[in-house]
């Protein structure tokens, strides 16, 4: 069984799905049954997600895939 | 040339993810795109020793953060920055108290989305020192393991999880200064215990 302190110390490498099943099966159970640490949770959760979703929303500059498929092409035939 | 068709077919489908992160790595535009170019090509002339039915991600990810590190970082002139201030734990869900509600008013997990913008999302992860920036992007964006991050940077994993651990704090006291910026925070809201 892991407390709350536990949890918030484990509470990233959780996240991160780093712990054993084990291990992750008592965090589920702690946070199943505490608000605050479930709270916890929840907000690193979403914060996670909308790192993700804000740091790759990045147009590619135009023609980019282009370029790439002729950079490789121009190493095949010597004139690199 | 099958093999290499293959790569360049397979390959060319995280060509945007590379950017991307190409783009935090170098906060650069040109630069990325000679990065991830660079990383192609390197790709391509090491075919041979890549493992077929391997992370064919994770190997590009691996050769572009190589790439990265022993290229651009050698062209810096600005000293090495590998010390990061401290910042206290949960930081940023400790003073969420302090976040004005009323411009707050989607669902949770929109609130988040909705609360930072995507530059100052871009910003926080690119003003933090390499040394924390790489893992941070290569976790948190990426999504790879402690175990493929050490295996890129050639560190042991508990200096990728220290280094996660205070690069993410740091990252989340970076989002609290742009929301305070923004007039987002009231910081008399905050209980004086926290």
């Amino acid at each position: 069984m892991a407390d709350c302190q536990e949890t918030l110390n484990e509470l990233e490498s959780y996240l991160d799905s780093e712990l054993s099943e084990g291990r992750a099966n008592e965090i589920i159970t702690h946070l199943k049954g505490c608000t605050d640490c479930q709270g916890a949770y929840e907000f690193h959760a979403d914060l996670r997600t909308a790192i993700k979703t804000k740091a790759t929303n990045e147009e590619l500059p135009e023609g980019f895939l282009d370029r790439l498929r002729d950079c490789l092409g121009d190493d095949v035939l010597g004139n690199d | 040339m099958g093999a290499r068709e293959d790569f360049t077919n397979d390959a060319m489908q995280y060509a945007p993810q590379l950017f991307a992160t190409a783009l935090r790595m170098t906060r650069n535009r040109a630069d990325a795109e000679d990065l991830v170019q660079e990383t192609f090509l390197k790709g391509w002339r090491a075919f041979d020793s890549y493992q077929q039915g391997t992370n064919l991600r994770a190997w590009l990810f691996r050769i572009m953060t190589n790439t990265f590190i022993n290229k651009y970082n050698s062209q810096q002139r600005r000293p090495q920055e590998t010390e990061l201030d401290d910042v206290e734990e949960l930081f940023l869900f400790r003073r969420m108290g302090a976040f004005d509600q009323s411009k707050m008013n989607q669902s949770a997990e929109d609130q988040m989305l909705e609360l930072f913008t995507d530059e100052e999302v871009k910003n926080a992860i690119e003003s933090l020192p390499e040394t924390f920036r790489i893992p941070v992007l290569l976790s948190d964006v990426e999504g790879f393991s402690y175990k493929e991050i050490a295996e890129m940077l050639e560190v042991p994993i508990g200096t990728v999880m220290s280094r996660l651990h205070r690069g993410r704090k740091a990252m989340q006291k970076m989002l609290y200064e742009y929301a305070k910026e923004r007039g987002l925070v009231d910081e008399s809201l905050l209980d004086p215990q926290d």
